[in-house]
């Protein structure tokens, strides 16, 4: 009987206007949010689709420090302020040669070849070249070399394209061996020397870290060790903060090795701007039950009176709208599970074709069982009291 | 209300008036008054009142007083229009769980042409639905039955027969009443009689 006359006052066309914009609202929600958390391992460092683990820094090369080189270094605190970035794992700085050096290479016919030259050097841990030949000890009259791939790039695809010339394959070049000659302090050594690998990671001509701290000492200037180039590893180089961070410092960055952190920051962005649409039309459905009833209970204020008159609590009074409100938002928000499953099931399809790992379990129940019980408290405290506040 | 209006007055202003269980009282007074506000403030509709009512124990909730302790068979009567007699007083009847859907269509019957019960409250005339208003408010446990103007519509025979089955539920229950009127009634065995 009580749900008789309650039934009457209910207003059908409010009822299917929330039901339906509810349903849209909470669709979009769960299917940005797993389609968010499903392209996430994509975007991330765990594949290798988008790989940039780390790259190399320095500073940006201006007309003012072309003569003052000192605005090139980077100072401890800089280096410190570095390290303790969120997105940064470790640091490495590159050490650089502080002695004289040239290399040189007996050709047949009794002549020499010879070239001045530097050295860097970098961490073992972050050269991507593996070579059983990649040591050096204070007794060892070899001294092993890397060069970056680019450099062999440059000859074969322009210097001998251009000079008709033949081109040479790594093979060949690691075959060639030549000498380094060192010299600094008044002394002078000379070395058997091969480049033992090609880096496509590191731009530089690099020797073994012990080499060079060794070299350093021997032949170098005693002056302290200064840094202009770093090598930084992130933790996750798909981190939109990265961009801006070395930006505002004029810091030079290898940037096309964060590209893939552009896209995700574009990516992210794209999703965000979705999803707070779909949370506003959630609001605004939200927004329109809550009139609705407010609606119906003004309306039928007397008929709310009467009842508590005569001894209906408002609990039971309140009880028939909680109970619609509540079933209609509970069957929208299984269909709205229901459909952005199915349309996952679409997506997961098409791209498992594409990629490995994709799709580490549906949270769409999860996050819709969340929604539902957090809708479900608002409405039937607000009915609640509103009904408490008529009577 | 002004102080010359209840001046006067057997409750209004009077430092302690008593209403015991198991006892009638009626209170008469012109309209405008205040009969329908004393049974208002009692019942704890209106709040509109210095001093203080107090139950013989405390109320924290109007709504329990109004389930088991106090019934009000209301001057508007706040009968649903579109539900019909037997509807009525089974929707309040549901609260508790008082009388049977037998008891009350019996009850109904006394009352009321028969064929009235299962028509809806709105095609009945005042008379009648006072008659429901009345069943209706009997259909519950109460301590005290207030009545505010029962028989304002009802002729002398009808208003015996109302007067009968609230006097006989009052007593099944050993119930206080208090019953407000224009004039003097007397059709309960009032122990006292004051006015407004």
């Amino acid at each position: 009987m009580l749900s008789k006359l309650q039934r009457k006052t209910l207003i059908p066309a409010q009822i299917a206007g929330y039901a339906l914009t509810l349903l849209i609202g909470v669709a979009i929600v769960l299917l940005t949010f797993q389609l968010y958390k499903d392209l996430r391992p994509l975007l991330t460092q765990q594949t290798d689709v988008f790989k940039a683990h780390t790259v190399t820094v320095s500073k940006n090369v201006t007309i003012f420090k072309t003569a003052n080189k000192e605005g090139l270094y980077f100072s401890d605190s800089e280096l410190q302020e570095l390290q303790e970035q969120r997105f940064v794992n470790k640091v490495a700085k590159f050490t650089s040669s502080s002695f004289s050096t040239s290399a040189s290479i007996n050709l047949g016919s009794g002549g020499r070849m010879s070239t001045d030259l530097f050295f860097e050097s970098v961490p073992d841990e972050y050269i991507d070249v593996v070579s059983d030949r990649w040591q050096w000890d204070s007794n060892s009259n070899f001294l092993p070399i890397i060069i970056p791939e680019d450099y062999l790039n440059l000859y074969n695809f322009g210097f001998a394209e251009s000079q008709s010339l033949p081109v040479i394959s790594q093979g060949t070049i690691e075959q060639v061996s030549f000498q380094i000659h060192v010299w600094g302090n008044g002394k002078r050594r000379d070395f058997e020397s091969r480049i033992v690998g090609f880096s496509n990671k590191i731009n530089s001509i690099l020797v073994p870290e012990s080499f060079l701290q060794w070299a350093n000492e021997e032949f170098g200037k005693s002056e302290k060790q200064r840094n202009s180039r770093l090598l930084v590893e992130f933790s996750d180089a798909s981190d939109e903060q990265i961009p801006p961070y070395f930006e505002e410092r004029g810091l030079s960055i290898n940037q096309n090795e964060l590209e893939s952190s552009k896209m995700v920051f574009f990516f992210k962005m794209a999703m965000l701007f979705i999803f707070a649409v779909a949370v506003i039309i959630i609001l605004l459905s939200m927004a329109f039950i809550i009139m609705s009833l407010n609606l119906i209970i003004q309306k039928n204020r007397d008929l709310f009176v009467n009842l508590y008159n005569i001894g209906y609590s408002t609990k039971q009074i309140a009880r028939f709208y909680q109970l619609v409100v509540s079933v209609i938002t509970i069957a929208d928000l299984l269909l709205a599970s229901i459909v952005a499953n199915c349309i996952r099931g679409a997506y997961i399809k098409r791209l498992s074709s594409l990629f490995e790992t994709v799709g580490n379990g549906s949270a769409i129940w999860l996050t819709a069982t969340v929604v539902c019980l957090l809708l479900l408290a608002v409405y039937n405290i607000l009915i609640q009291r509103t009904i408490q506040r008529t009577v | 209300m002004s102080e010359s209006e209840v001046s006067g007055s057997d409750i209004y202003l009077q430092p302690r008036v008593l209403f015991e269980r198991g006892k009638k009282y009626m209170v008469c007074a012109k309209s405008g008054h205040g009969k329908t506000s004393l049974l208002n403030f009692i019942y704890g509709s209106n709040r509109q009142f210095d001093g203080t009512i107090d139950y013989h124990e405390p109320v924290s909730d109007p709504f329990l007083l109004r389930r088991d302790k106090l019934s009000y068979l209301f001057q508007d009567l706040c009968l649903f229009a579109d539900l019909t007699a037997m509807e009525n007083v089974q929707l309040k009847n549901r609260i508790t769980g008082y009388k049977s859907d037998a008891e009350i269509a019996k009850l109904l019957d006394t009352l009321l042409p028969s064929e009235k019960k299962q028509q809806p409250v709105r095609t009945l005339s005042l008379g009648q639905r006072q008659r429901v208003a009345a069943v209706r408010a009997i259909c519950q446990p109460f301590e005290f039955l207030m009545l505010d103007e029962p028989f304002s519509h009802i002729d002398n025979d009808n208003a015996k027969a109302v007067a009968q089955v609230i006097a006989d539920e009052v007593e099944r229950q050993g119930a206080g009443l208090i019953v407000t009127a224009l004039d003097r009634i007397d059709l309960f065995q009032f122990d006292r009689i004051l006015n407004l």
